[in-house]
């Protein structure tokens, strides 16, 4: 039976588990609400706070894209002092550690999943799928100011899976508001969409309504993956299935299917019909009942180790009440196969699907998302040096950098970070996760954007990046041409040896028709002759004219 | 050559020898859905299948198809059918032709062909997971849409889980593996010879050696032994005793006999034109020319006089 009580003003569920005493304060923050360009804030708090508490090596925090918290097994004294220390900490960081800390997350980057960016641009759950470029210019001052706004009374809730609240336990937390869900925007204007990621997994996530048949929909999906990948096909190792409940009502399901590299077109075709068939209704009613069945089991255990009590204390900070155990098995216990198709059937409609490059999924009924902008800013155009159909285009809305069919625009007021390199290089990333990469070495005077892009950006947005290797900066290359240097010259050899004949045809002509004022005689050989001398040379020359002028003008488009 | 020494006219319409076509066709034409249901479902499933593809070429299939899977989405034989029917068109465009004879505009057309076909096969396979006709043209059509052989080969083992001997399908999957497409010789030849050996006494699919032997005729050098093994195939096949005259058996002798007329096996080809006694198949003529006319050389050639 799960308490609901308060400590210092914090709300807290208690209840009786096996083995030793679990507890954990959980805050609601997370990398959904960190800026692109301060991407890695909450991580760094979590790690400053837990240094030095506790064993070293032992996994104390935890932070997500919606939740942050420390925890601690082990005896009452331990948990009280550990939490009381969390807190402590939390009034007073131990600044002397930041340099060191950062270190150490800089060396154990978290995983990162690309679907996020795809689906959410660069903010809110999509910052999880970049890297934490902040890391390095985050100040103790950006620190006092995130913990003053999350960190705090009521924006927090305490579990403890034991007997009761350990002797000596201490919430001293700075008063603040309880913050809300973070808002979950998409950047996918039609779903079901598909990428291609270079990473090489293929993965697919939908999100829906946070229900129990939509968890059972993802165990029922996960064991259909395992039975028709693994089983059946030989093609995924460990397909698996991820549920996640999010505070604003919806829960993302996520899908991977893990293949050699030369088995990954099977994985997506594979991935592609197990959803298809779902969809569909091709559900096994013995499928759901053995996964219900499952569920439930797995809902007692949790609830004998006290494994139910983080969910719980979750849900308090969206405002939701503690679900006891009968409640929880009784949603699970009501979910029947239609449920399950249900939530399959709207599932695949909003789904999102990774592919390996080279494959996609247009020919499943996916849409491409979007990976480049739709307009190109107005604003003056710089061209590219030796490749002629790139442009940069700087003008008051923001940057625009095109060519070869590519457009990548961000607006000024859009610009959710800035990577600047002391080259010269710049890197604007959009809210809408498109990238303008402005690299001044392949324009003409493009100096001047940088300083447009350093005056306009605050400082705020931008990071400023260790200096590249010489190779890494790029070096304009002139584009591709089909053919051979005999064909790329042909008009200019043409009129090099050709244009002096025409000449000596003309002058030939010219001086038989002057030489007939002189005697009156007309040389008709001689004037046969010039005029076909001209006229096949000027032929061949006229040719030769036309293919540049061609050129120029296509140029000029 | 005189005609007078030949027995029969040379016959190359597939309806000659199935009567079934006609009547599928007549049922479709008169738009009577439950009448094609009732004759398709009664077919053994490789008759079916190549039910299916006989008539997948009638011209107004997409509109009438798509009106039946709008009152019944889960009628796999109607999604069958439709899905063959805009994989067929979209190979027309494309023809037969090597990649390098085909414009821009004709891929273009031809991929956005397969990719509506493959929309209607994707929901069809999910609805009707066991109908090996679908299968089949999905191998068709991901082998155009370029999805990979890791792909082709798990299709192939659906395909395969149904029926371990289906020779349409078995037929697309070593198309795939041919040299021209996303394989070669050796793994042509290795699944012609695992489908053959597979197969019971009698049974059609050691034809798939002879296609083999067709689709690389240019680069294998070892004739002796492939008439032996030919011969050896043709003798587990259409020489043998148990060797039934079901849907398919005019293509699988007429394929062996445009293999053994390839090698110059002049007497193996003249039995088997023998027994088709006129009957014969555009494919894999055609790969030579005019269907009818090489057919008459190579059988004149042969010297068969039944």
């Amino acid at each position: 039976m799960i308490k609901r009580l308060e400590v210092d003003g914090v709300p807290a569920v208690l209840a009786p588990a096996s083995g030793p005493m679990h507890a954990g304060l959980v805050f609601r923050v997370g990398t959904a609400d960190e800026p692109l360009a301060r991407h890695g804030l909450t991580r760094l708090v979590e790690h400053l706070v837990t240094d030095g508490l506790g064993v070293d090596g032992q996994q104390l925090g935890s932070t997500g894209a919606e939740h942050t918290y420390f925890h601690m097994h082990g005896s009452p004294g331990e948990v009280a002092d550990f939490l009381t220390g969390v807190c402590a900490a939390l009034r007073n960081p131990p600044a002397a550690r930041l340099a060191t800390v950062r270190q150490l997350l800089r060396g154990t980057p978290p995983d990162r999943d690309p679907l996020p960016m795809w689906r959410h641009g660069a903010r809110g759950f999509g910052v999880a799928s970049y890297p934490e470029w902040a890391l390095g210019k985050l100040t103790e001052e950006d620190l006092r100011e995130w913990i003053a706004r999350y960190f705090t009374r009521e924006n927090a809730a305490l579990w403890v899976a034991g007997e009761e609240i350990p002797d000596g336990l201490t919430l001293d937390l700075p008063s603040g508001e309880r913050r809300p869900a973070p808002a979950v925007p998409t950047e996918l204007p039609v779903t079901p969409a598909y990428f291609t990621s270079a990473g090489g997994a293929v993965a697919w996530d939908t999100v829906v309504r946070r229900e129990a048949r939509a968890a059972v929909f993802a165990t029922v999906l996960e064991r259909r993956m395992m039975n028709d990948l693994r089983r059946r096909d030989g093609i995924s190792y460990q397909p698996h299935t991820e549920y996640v409940p999010r505070a604003d009502g919806t829960a993302r399901i996520l899908a991977v299917a893990d293949a050699l590299p030369e088995r990954q077109d099977a994985a997506v075709g594979g991935l592609i019909d197990v959803l298809a068939a779902m969809r569909a209704g091709q559900i096994d009613p013995d499928e759901v009942a053995t996964v219900v069945k499952l569920t439930c089991e797995g809902l007692r255990d949790s609830e004998l180790r006290g494994a139910r009590l983080p969910g719980q204390a979750f849900n308090l900070l969206s405002g939701r009440e503690v679900q006891s155990l009968e409640e929880a098995l009784a949603e699970v216990r009501s979910v029947t196969v239609e449920d399950v198709t249900e939530v399959a059937a709207a599932a695949y409609q909003a789904g999102l699907l990774m592919t390996p490059t080279g494959s996609g999924a247009d020919w499943a009924g996916y849409t491409a998302a979007p990976e480049m902008s739709e307009n190109t800013l107005p604003g003056r155009a710089h061209r590219g040096r030796k490749d002629r159909s790139l442009r940069l285009i700087s003008g008051d809305d923001g940057i625009s950098v095109t060519g070869h069919g590519q457009v990548a625009s961000v607006r000024w007021d859009e610009c959710a970070l800035l990577l600047a390199w002391p080259d010269g290089g710049r890197r604007m990333i959009g809210l809408d996760a498109v990238t303008a990469r402005v690299e001044p070495t392949l324009y003409r005077g493009a100096d001047r954007v940088v300083r447009e892009i350093d005056a306009r950006i605050p400082a705020r947005l931008r990071i400023d990046m260790p200096p590249r290797d010489r190779a890494a900066i790029p070096q304009p290359v002139a584009p591709h041409r089909e053919g051979t240097w005999r064909e790329r010259w042909r008009p200019q050899l043409f009129l090099l040896l050709f244009g002096p004949f025409t000449l000596l045809g003309l002058t030939g002509v010219v001086s038989v028709l002057t030489a007939l004022g002189n005697d009156g005689r007309l040389d008709w050989q001689a004037l046969l002759a010039g005029l076909g001398l001209t006229a096949f040379f000027g032929w061949l020359c006229v040719g030769a004219i036309r293919e540049l002028l061609a050129r120029r003008a296509a140029r000029r488009r | 050559m005189l005609p007078a020494m030949l027995p029969r006219q040379l016959d190359l319409d597939p309806a000659t020898a199935y009567p079934k076509i006609t009547s599928l066709r007549t049922a479709l034409d008169a738009g009577d859905w439950p009448a094609c249901r009732e004759l398709l479902d009664a077919a053994d499933p490789v008759e079916r299948t190549c039910l299916i593809d006989a008539v997948s070429d009638e011209k107004g299939l997409e509109d009438f198809l798509r009106g039946v899977l709008r009152g019944d989405p889960g009628d796999g034989t109607a999604g069958a059918l439709l899905g063959r029917h805009l994989a067929v068109a979209a190979w027309d465009i494309r023809t037969d032709a090597r990649a390098v004879h085909v414009s821009r505009e004709q891929f273009a057309a031809f991929r956005a062909g397969l990719v509506e076909a493959e929309r209607v096969l994707v929901d069809a396979a999910a609805r009707s997971p066991h109908d090996p006709a679908i299968w089949t043209t999905r191998l068709l059509t991901a082998r155009g849409l370029q999805l990979g052989l890791s792909e082709i080969r798990r299709r192939y083992g659906r395909l395969a889980e149904i029926d371990p001997h289906h020779l349409p399908g078995q037929q697309q999957m070593l198309q795939s593996l041919c040299a021209k497409w996303y394989g070669d010789v050796a793994q042509a030849y290795e699944f012609a010879k695992e489908a053959a050996d597979a197969a019971p006494a009698g049974a059609p699919n050691p034809v798939l050696l002879a296609i083999a032997y067709i689709e690389h005729s240019d680069v294998v050098t070892d004739t002796d032994r492939i008439r032996a093994e030919l011969r050896e195939a043709a003798q587990r096949s259409v020489w043998h005793p148990d060797f039934r005259r079901t849907h398919g058996w005019v293509q699988v002798m007429s394929t062996f006999a445009m293999a053994f007329g390839v090698l110059g096996d002049h007497p193996a080809a003249a039995s088997l034109f023998d027994a088709l006694d006129g009957l014969g198949s555009r494919w894999p003529w055609e790969y030579l020319g005019d269907p009818a006319t090489t057919i008459e050389k190579f059988r004149a050639r042969a010297g068969g006089n039944a």
